[in-house]
């Protein structure tokens, strides 16, 4: 008779316990993510005045979004973008595997290289995309060196050509981010069983067929995980065009992302002053919401698929 | 007499094999160690022995530059705001998801699943496209040019992924350490902070880790909220003088070592729990 009294008590206790210890993250997190992002998905239906919202139109926004003169725009952000990502999925999710793999075959030394190789992705894009863009300013460092190989002549503006420019920057991320695949993907080999390779190596099979046909395989998870992670960041990079290029993209508007677009729409072009198109911006970042929901989902259910066990 | 010497060709010749990847790995070392060598040097050269001396160590290890960031260009001021925000963040990220996962974890409470899943789902969402409604949010609150609006948002966005991180380091722990300490009468909330936040340490080292690596980082919201010179962070005020002082590189060198001063220490004393850390769950942004 006593016991299930006290249990019920307990529980009781426990769950007006629970509501008060999670209310204050709850509240935190509702208010400053939830709440905004609901009210921006919903204020992406109606048309708006400055700060204000108006009355409902229905699909108004998402129509103006793809017509003169927010089209080339829009066509250009997501064109640079889709690049941005085969680029880094190339440059550093790439050449991120053959470190690894080189990493991994050695042994010795591992965790120094991991160590180095990691450092840059602590810093703060902003930082990196400043020194770079000190590094590759005609009279800077990269110029000169470049200039006293006989590899190039003149001026350096990598920066400055609209043709070049976005290269640079995706191959600036990729230097700031490059420890991550390292490390992911040394994770993965490290939880292969080691008798598989030594199976493979007494039938004969050479590093490069090693790593094709027994490691790349088992390493699915890893490149699932890095190509999400990677598809994410590279629709929300901000940080290196602003501080490399400006918040246009120059040179006119050649390394322009959708999220440098959203924020001219929403906040003008120079900080607080320039002309804003609120329900543009809302209407966008409802785009960019499904394209980064749809896409992270497709991913996780595309590499799930393929995942082997052993 | 044959054998001995073949098989010290074939290491000789297994080390050549090696050679190739051994320069591939050097080669990105280089192109990691030689940015930053030349930011470190060039901190303290002028701009003309910028110029004149490239790869050079500097005439004098003059702190000029280091004097001339701190004060006139006054990262100082934005460097304290920087450590306020990072700081106030952190805590309250830990103490309110330590809070939430502590239930949601170790209670039965019949909405454990749903509840968790609503703080899941928010380390995905990309809260950079809700800034326009987040605006006119602190705006009403009265919390632009706020140090305290930055820390409330960053543990805002923090928040879902400490709360995973607690709630699978708290769901392992056995079920007799909580129900001794109840028998013995301790409150629920002693139980968490004295007997249960202590056993998951490596837990508030991993949120507080990325969590202040995140936050000291971070550009965008600053650069939105944030039009008060007063209240300027480090990243908002760099991408200022990479404009503003385009033609004093040595100030620019020295105003970034500055700024990725305390993430490097941080780096050098735990490279490897955050080399463990992003290996084992990708869990860095």
């Amino acid at each position: 008779m006593i016991k299930p009294r006290r249990t019920t008590s307990l529980q009781r206790t426990q769950q007006r316990m629970a509501v008060l210890f999670i209310l204050p993250a709850l509240a935190v997190y509702g208010l400053f993510v939830l709440y905004p992002l609901l009210l921006s998905l919903w204020g992406s239906f109606f048309t708006w005045k400055g700060l204000r919202m108006q009355e409902f139109a229905g699909l108004a926004n998402f129509s103006r979004l793809f017509v003169f003169p927010s089209g080339a725009r829009l066509y250009g952000a997501l064109w640079h973008n889709v690049v941005w990502f085969f680029g880094i999925m190339v440059l550093q999710n790439g050449l991120g595997l053959l470190f690894a793999w080189l990493l991994f075959l050695r042994g010795r030394g591992a965790a120094f290289f991991q160590s180095v190789f990691f450092f840059p992705a602590v810093l703060s894009p902003v930082i990196v995309g400043a020194l770079w863009r000190l590094l590759l300013a005609p009279g800077g460092i990269v110029e000169w060196a470049l200039n006293g190989l006989g590899l190039h002549q003149g001026s350096l503006t990598v920066l400055g050509n609209s043709y070049t420019a976005l290269g640079m920057l995706i191959a600036v991320d990729a230097w700031n981010w490059m420890g991550l695949p390292v490390l992911i993907y040394t994770a993965g080999l490290r939880q292969i069983s080691p008798q598989v390779f030594e199976a493979a190596k007494l039938d004969g099979a050479g590093h490069a067929r090693m790593l094709y046909a027994i490691a790349l395989p088992l390493l699915m998870p890893a490149l699932g995980t890095l190509t999400t992670l990677s598809f994410i960041n590279t629709f929300n990079q901000f940080d290196i065009v602003y501080v490399m290029q400006g918040v246009q993209g120059n040179p006119s508007y050649a390394t322009d992302t959708l999220v440098t677009y959203f924020y001219r729409l929403a906040f003008g072009a120079e900080g607080a002053v320039g002309i804003t198109d609120i329900g543009l911006a809302l209407a966008l970042g409802t785009m960019l919401f499904l394209i980064l929901s749809i896409g992270t989902l497709l991913m996780l259910r595309f590499f799930d698929k393929r995942t082997v066990e052993l | 007499m044959n054998t001995p010497p073949s098989q010290q060709t074939l290491a000789i010749l297994r080390r050549l094999a090696q050679l190739p990847g051994w320069t591939i790995l050097l080669a990105w070392t280089a192109a990691v160690l030689l940015p930053l060598y030349i930011l470190i040097v060039s901190c303290f050269k002028t701009t003309a022995e910028i110029y004149d001396n490239r790869l050079g160590l500097p005439q004098s290890w003059a702190f000029d530059n280091f004097v001339r960031a701190w004060t006139r260009a006054d990262l100082g001021h934005n460097f304290i705001n920087s450590l306020i925000v990072t700081g106030g963040a952190v805590v309250l990220t830990i103490i309110v998801s330590a809070m939430a996962a502590y239930p949601l974890s170790r209670y039965r409470l019949g909405w454990n699943g749903i509840m968790l899943g609503l703080f899941l789902s928010g380390i995905m969402l990309p809260i950079r496209l809700a800034s326009v409604e987040l605006f006119t949010l602190m705006r009403s609150l009265g919390l632009l040019d706020s140090l305290t609006g930055l820390i409330l948002v960053y543990s805002a966005i923090r928040i879902p992924f400490a709360v995973f991180i607690f709630a699978n380091f708290m769901r392992v722990l056995p079920s007799e350490l909580d129900e001794a300490a109840r028998m013995d009468g301790a409150g629920e909330t002693r139980i968490l902070f004295q007997i249960v936040l202590p056993m998951v340490k490596p837990a508030v080292s991993i949120v507080a880790i990325f969590s202040a690596i995140a936050v000291w980082n971070d550009f965008f919201f600053p650069l939105i909220f944030i039009f008060d010179d007063r209240y300027k962070t480090v990243p908002l005020a760099i991408s200022v003088f990479v404009g503003q002082f385009r033609t004093d590189w040595g100030l620019v060198f020295a105003s970034l070592a500055i700024s990725m001063a305390p993430i490097l220490i941080m780096y050098c004393l735990l490279a490897r729990q955050i080399r463990e850390g992003v290996g084992a769950g990708g869990g860095m942004k």
